[in-house]
């Protein structure tokens, strides 16, 4: 880690001209507001994207299953690969339309950074909770709210007793 | 001077270990006017791109194996391309952090790290071009110490984050 200056370490402070100055000369002016014209062509290419996310997301969220009895028994190649697949869904999930897909991939990935021994029952219940939410109807917002206070109390119930990694 | 033909002047370097992601911000790169935008899958082949195409802004993952996005901002700071003192890369690049990690420790090793600005993970279009943006067009305040030259490390830097519901 970097080492950050105290205040009895003597500082110097620079404003260095922007990068588009820098570029295009000090008679550049930065935009007061986002070009509307540019956002909707960003959200068009998201919109394009989506589909084939879509099919994508499906088989990511398939795949979690076959590493959770591995990674449930202290298989470290399992955990790190599950993780590594649910830490791309939280990524991902919530810019294409699946906010709720990407919460209950940030439940599962808070648990396996909390919990050195991790259970596959609990990582079970996150990836069915997922997949529910692939279904029509399946990610209504108090639904989701309900299952994702539900994995709480399943989490602590399976850890009662247990310190935190973290 | 409109944003997309500021865009049009400028190089970016996305580093990311997730091949759907770079896609996705290529993309939508390519949507705000940039062009010949540069991809490295990890913070090692991220810092190697700097110094050999030296861009206008780099825009990150936090963690990535082996080397991660924090580690590589440090080395950009560090000015590890440079060559016989000679000034080639720009060190104080403006450096985005796009990452799923929320929580407080995260944000402080980025900040400590130098990194410009943080985003979290998923991220909107909106959220994007407004920080992209503002890294661009915002003139920027370095302090240089014997041991850190970077953004402010004691500033308050603010996650931004695109759907709110994400949370620790």
């Amino acid at each position: 880690m970097s080492d950050v200056p105290s205040s009895d370490v003597p500082a110097r402070f620079l404003r260095l001209p922007s990068i588009a100055e820098r570029k295009l000369g000090a008679d550049y002016t930065a935009p007061v507001r986002l070009d509307p014209r540019v956002l909707e062509q960003m959200q068009q290419t998201i919109r394009e994207l989506t589909t084939k996310y879509s099919e994508s997301l499906k088989s990511q969220v398939g795949s979690l299953f076959s590493f959770v009895e591995q990674a449930g028994d202290g298989d470290p190649e399992a955990r790190r690969q599950l993780y590594a697949a649910a830490h791309e869904i939280r990524g991902l999930a919530g810019t294409f339309g699946y906010p709720s897909i990407g919460r209950f991939a940030h439940s599962l990935c808070g648990y396996m950074e909390r919990y050195k021994d991790i259970r596959a029952t609990v990582m079970r219940f996150h990836i069915e909770a997922m997949y529910d939410a692939l279904k029509p109807g399946g990610a209504d917002e108090n639904l989701v709210l309900e299952t994702l206070a539900s994995l709480e109390r399943l989490t602590a119930v399976a850890h009662a007793g247990e310190r935190s990694a973290g | 001077m409109s944003g997309d033909s500021l865009f049009a002047a400028l190089r970016v370097l996305i580093v990311d270990d997730s091949a759907e992601m770079r896609n996705l911000l290529v993309a939508l790169l390519d949507s705000m006017g940039f062009s010949g935008t540069l991809c490295a899958a990890s913070g090692e082949e991220g810092l190697r791109m700097f110094c050999e195409r030296q861009p206008d802004l780099i825009i990150t993952d936090g963690s990535m194996r082996p080397m991660d996005g924090y580690e590589m901002t440090r080395r950009v700071r560090g000015g590890e391309c440079l060559t016989e003192g000679e000034e080639v890369c720009d060190r104080d690049v403006p450096v985005l952090m796009i990452s799923g990690h929320v929580g407080a420790e995260a944000v402080k090793l980025a900040r400590d790290n130098g990194v410009t600005d943080y985003i979290v993970k998923p991220v909107t279009a909106e959220t994007l071009y407004e920080r992209v943006l503002a890294a661009v067009s915002k003139p920027i305040h370095i302090v240089e110490t014997k041991t850190y030259r970077g953004p402010s490390p004691t500033r308050r830097l603010i996650p931004r984050i695109s759907d709110g519901p994400l949370s620790e």
